[in-house]
């Protein structure tokens, strides 16, 4: 069930299965999935269309390795929060490109589902209810914004 | 415009270029593997979720484990050293997982891992191994309403590698077919001894991993 002020989600995939089962995955966390891109033109222009409050960005798109830029442009021009699923951690530049963090891929349903209810209540709250679950490494700036990073041991 | 490079340094470049064409095409098999084990199992999740069949669900939803565990191999494989597999991590990602597929809060788990790595080559089958023995306590030791405790260890001998996990539930209850096959025919790839003992209460099943390094046989 999608509660009325459920945060919004955009889905920026090529591989239209895993943005299927993506989408299954955010309605499951209760959160409302808007649209879904393949290209980063395509990601850029939904989601400055969308004002999504999440966009969930590939780093390889049907345009190529375009995902970073995309999603620089998602956080500066539509004010997105971003979160890269990728299988290409290790490509993104040290400021996640203005993303709050990553999760790689292949990643669990647990891990997606975790990060999403973890990363609502951070959007929402502006504060993190403690340590990022596994499989959700944070962008060092928003660990520090959202005060996620010094709750490791506890 | 030209400089004439010495004959050194022209076969360094080739050299140079060589590696790092070497190096893209390793990353990109790298992210081609994980980009279909993604693949894989959001087809099965798929399939899972357009199926009533409870027992068809179930078959879906440990085949979807068994993937899953594999996928976890990977996400982990070559962030660190590419030909070790450090155990440890990769255990407490795995558990994480099957304890959210089991939905159950009132089982406690608890981890005592010491950091081990084994070779990258086995770490698919150690996988599996954990996933069978993990799942197996997490599903069967525990009927519904009876609370329990599971304990994962995980040891560094020196000359091997024992995980030992530890149930006190219902004990052996002479069901599981194919998923002890699976563990034991993988200790055999590994040369692992697996003990599995009624530990009254429960299950204790240890994992002996040998760690001496075997010549890689091509």
């Amino acid at each position: 069930m999608t509660a009325a002020n459920a945060l919004d989600v955009l889905i920026v995939e090529d591989e239209v299965l895993l943005a299927e089962e993506l989408a299954f995955l955010v309605r499951e966390a209760g959160l409302r999935h808007v649209g879904h891109a393949m290209s980063s033109a395509e990601a850029v222009a939904l989601a400055c269309q969308l004002t999504p409050d999440l966009a969930l960005v590939d780093v390889h798109l049907r345009d190529g390795p375009t995902g970073v830029e995309a999603a620089r442009l998602i956080v500066e021009d539509c004010g997105a929060v971003v979160l890269f699923m990728t299988a290409n951690v290790k490509r993104l530049p040290d400021d996640y490109a203005g993303a709050c963090g990553v999760i790689g891929k292949p990643y669990s349903e647990r891990a997606v589902t975790t990060a999403l209810a973890y990363l609502e209540v951070c959007v929402r709250k502006g504060r993190a209810p403690g340590p990022p679950p596994l499989g959700l490494s944070l962008a060092p700036r928003f660990r520090e914004l959202w005060g996620a990073g010094l709750a490791e041991t506890g | 415009m030209t400089d004439n490079p010495s004959p050194d340094q022209a076969g360094d470049e080739a050299l140079q270029e060589a590696l790092e064409q070497k190096r893209a095409l390793l990353h990109e098999v790298d992210h081609r593997v994980k980009n279909n084990l993604q693949l894989i199992a959001s087809l099965i999740l798929l399939q899972t979720r357009r199926t009533s069949d409870e027992t068809a669900r179930t078959a879906l939803k440990t085949v979807l484990e068994r993937v899953t565990a594999v996928a976890t191999v990977h996400r982990r494989l070559f962030q660190n050293d590419p030909l070790n597999f450090g155990v440890a991590d990769f255990v407490r990602d795995l558990t994480g997982d099957l304890a959210a597929a089991a939905g159950r809060d009132d089982l406690e788990i608890q981890l005592d891992l010491e950091h081990v790595a084994i070779p990258a080559a086995s770490a698919a089958a150690f996988a599996l191994v954990v996933n069978e023995l993990l799942g197996n306590a997490l599903k069967h030791a525990f009927p519904a309403g009876r609370p329990g405790r599971v304990r994962v260890v995980l040891a560094d001998r020196g000359d091997a590698c024992v995980l030992t996990i530890a149930d006190d539930g219902v004990g052996m209850t002479g069901q599981p077919a194919f998923g002890s096959t699976i563990v034991k025919l993988l200790c055999q790839q590994l040369h692992a001894q697996l003990e599995v003992v009624d530990a009254q209460p429960g299950v204790r099943a240890t994992v002996t991993v040998p760690m001496i390094s075997e010549p890689l046989v091509a």
